[in-house]
């Protein structure tokens, strides 16, 4: 070994190579539009038609140089997936995008807590906001959420730690809900409303979002249930554990990552269901926080009802009300991610 | 509640099965107490099924069955009175994989056993410190207890489940390879673990390594399996004498090299 200050670790690839491979990625794009500028060719539909062909066939060229054929579809390879994979984010964002630029000129802070009680589809964005809406959704959601998620969570349990022959028709009767639309979640409590003469409200509403919650809950806990080693239990175990122990202790520490990501899936699936409240929620426009009684608003159903209006006011508001949907989602989503993250933390640093 | 006996654990007209199909036949073995048993034979000839029914960690397996009876201190562990919790806190365990639990600090990792036994720990830190020295990991350790149990090496992971077992105080240790996974060095430190517990405890070790075999254990059982047939003890007895005496010509073959 030499103790040498100036040696440098490897250059793996050559400067010339990268020459290449800079010339293949910028070439192509000026090429394609000095082609389309010429014949007189659509922009964006040449784009499509000629960029890809003419982008695959400069990396394959460089390919071949560098490495022979083997380079050749490695290069194509990664062509493809370039694209593919631009071609999701670019659809990603510009969803993103036409969200955030209508719903911000609906924006302001009165918008966040204000209700709409006294707004008129005509009233200018000055007035009214869709605080109701939020809590309308936020109690839907808990409503759902502390029904769910323990129902969910023992099913998993059952489904993993039991070895009862039962097991594979819970199994496929779970598979089976998961598969439900949730439109006929919605008719099915419609029908219960009609045929009990019970009125609509918070209950009724989470009544119908609950089968499609439980199953999400139930199938991502079984498997990351079904992820820690079995190893561990039989260690547990072999230590004079009995098994309800072991499992508390043991397996649900293990799996604890996977669980808190179960019920944010199972609340990513509920959150935005637009089809089953609007039939099983009465719409109201001022603020009600009894879920038993009167009617309720949730921000999908916020956005429908005035996505549908005429007037550019109600329209703006709808964009707007998406906008602080996506929001939410962002901050549930982070706090209960960082809500996990301290407690692994605290666990790692009892010292 | 215990008759005293010379042998820590026996093994009488004990026979295995996994569903339908039967892997051990008739195995009568004496584990004499505070000595070390080693077993040995080739691969799916049941010697790690046999070591799983001595702390009753066969029937977790769905379709085991067993029959003929296991005592251990004059009781059989497999008496309808008896509950299986109870012989695996007297009868420990050590696995082919070192299997510390991963969410658990090292040092909590130590008292595991003893929190999922339910039984009450006064002098945690004396229990830990003690486990650990017999298990001769005590030095690497003990200024990092709290770490996570994952971040040790291999080797040390497969001693902390040794000291894991050790902090339960059993009478009886079983080791399922317990080396197979770890290199010489780690190997040779848990080969002097192994002699060091030799005078307060009973152990059963499962190995593939007849050095090893002939290294740590006092007495020797050889276990065979012919072709579609259950297996069972071809011959039991004191090591030097299985290794350079032994009587049946299966076992002179296995020890040797020349099958298996």
């Amino acid at each position: 070994m030499t103790n040498d200050l100036n040696i440098q670790p490897w250059r793996r690839t050559s400067l010339f190579r990268k020459l290449q491979v800079l010339l293949a990625i910028v070439v192509p794009l000026p090429l394609v539009m000095l082609i389309a500028l010429l014949a007189g060719l659509d922009l964006t539909m040449s784009f499509i038609t000629i960029f890809v062909p003419v982008q695959l066939l400069a990396a394959g060229a460089v390919g071949y140089f560098s490495y022979g054929r083997r380079g050749v579809g490695d290069a194509a390879l990664i062509v493809i997936t370039t694209f593919l994979s631009m071609f999701v984010l670019i659809l990603l964002f510009s969803v993103l995008w036409s969200v955030v630029s209508e719903g911000f000129k609906a924006l302001s802070p009165q918008f966040i807590y204000q209700n709409n009680k006294y707004v008129e589809p005509t009233t200018s964005l000055e007035y009214g906001g869709v605080g109701h809406a939020i809590l309308g959704t936020l109690l839907l959601v808990l409503l759902t959420t502390i029904v769910a998620v323990p129902l969910g969570f023992a099913m998993a349990i059952y489904l993993t730690q039991s070895q009862s022959k039962a097991r594979n028709m819970v199994r496929t009767f779970t598979q089976a809900i998961s598969g439900l639309p949730s439109v006929v979640s919605g008719l099915f409590i419609l029908a219960i409303i009609e045929a009990t003469g019970i009125g609509r409200s918070g209950i009724t509403g989470a009544m119908a979002l609950f089968p499609l919650m439980l199953p999400t809950v139930a199938r991502v806990a079984e498997e990351s249930l079904k992820l820690v080693p079995v190893d561990l239990r039989y260690a547990a175990l072999a230590l004079g554990s009995p098994n309800y122990r072991a499992f508390f202790r043991v397996i649900l520490p293990a799996a604890k990552t996977g669980l808190l990501t179960a019920v944010l899936l199972g609340l990513a699936r509920i959150v935005g269901e637009t089809a089953p409240l609007i039939l099983t929620l009465n719409p109201n426009s001022s603020t009600n926080l009894n879920p038993f009684d009167g009617g309720l608003m949730a921000l999908p159903t916020y956005v429908y009802n005035y996505l549908a209006s005429y007037y550019d006011t109600s329209q703006a508001r709808a964009w707007g009300a998406s906008l602080v949907l996506l929001v939410l989602v962002a901050i549930l989503f982070g706090s209960a991610r960082i809500i996990g993250r301290q407690k692994s933390s605290k666990s790692k640093g009892k010292k | 509640m215990t008759t005293k006996t010379d042998f820590a654990m026996k093994a009488e007209n004990v026979s295995v099965w996994f569903g339908e199909r039967k892997v051990l036949e008739d195995v009568n073995l004496t584990f004499p107490a505070k000595q070390v048993t080693a077993l040995i034979g080739p691969s799916g000839c049941g010697k790690s099924t046999f070591l799983r029914t001595l702390n009753r960690m066969h029937e977790l397996i769905p379709g085991a069955g067993l029959a003929g009876s296991i005592y251990l201190d004059g009781q059989d562990i497999y008496g309808e009175e008896v509950d299986a919790v109870s012989v695996r806190i007297k009868v420990g365990m050590v696995f082919q994989k070192p299997n510390p639990f991963p969410t658990m600090s090292i040092q909590e990792n130590v008292l595991s056993g003893l929190k999922l036994s339910g039984r009450k720990i006064e002098n945690a830190a004396e229990i830990v410190e003690t486990s650990l020295r017999r298990a001769s990991m005590w030095n690497e350790v003990k200024d990092r207890l709290n770490d996570q149990a994952t971040s040790l090496s291999g080797g040390q992971q497969q001693r902390l489940c040794i000291a894991r077992s050790l902090a339960m105080n059993p009478e009886v240790l079983l080791m399922d390879e317990p080396c197979s996974a770890l290199d010489p060095g780690s190997t040779r430190r848990i080969e002097e673990t192994i002699s060091e517990l030799r005078d307060s405890m009973s152990i059963v070790i499962v190995t593939h390594n007849m050095q090893q075999a002939q290294r740590v254990s006092d007495l020797t059982a050889f276990f065979l399996a012919d072709d579609n047939t259950p297996g069972g003890v071809v011959e039991f007895g004191e090591t030097q004498q299985v290794f350079h005496g032994p009587i049946d010509s299966r076992t002179n073959d296995y020890v040797n090299g020349h099958f298996g």
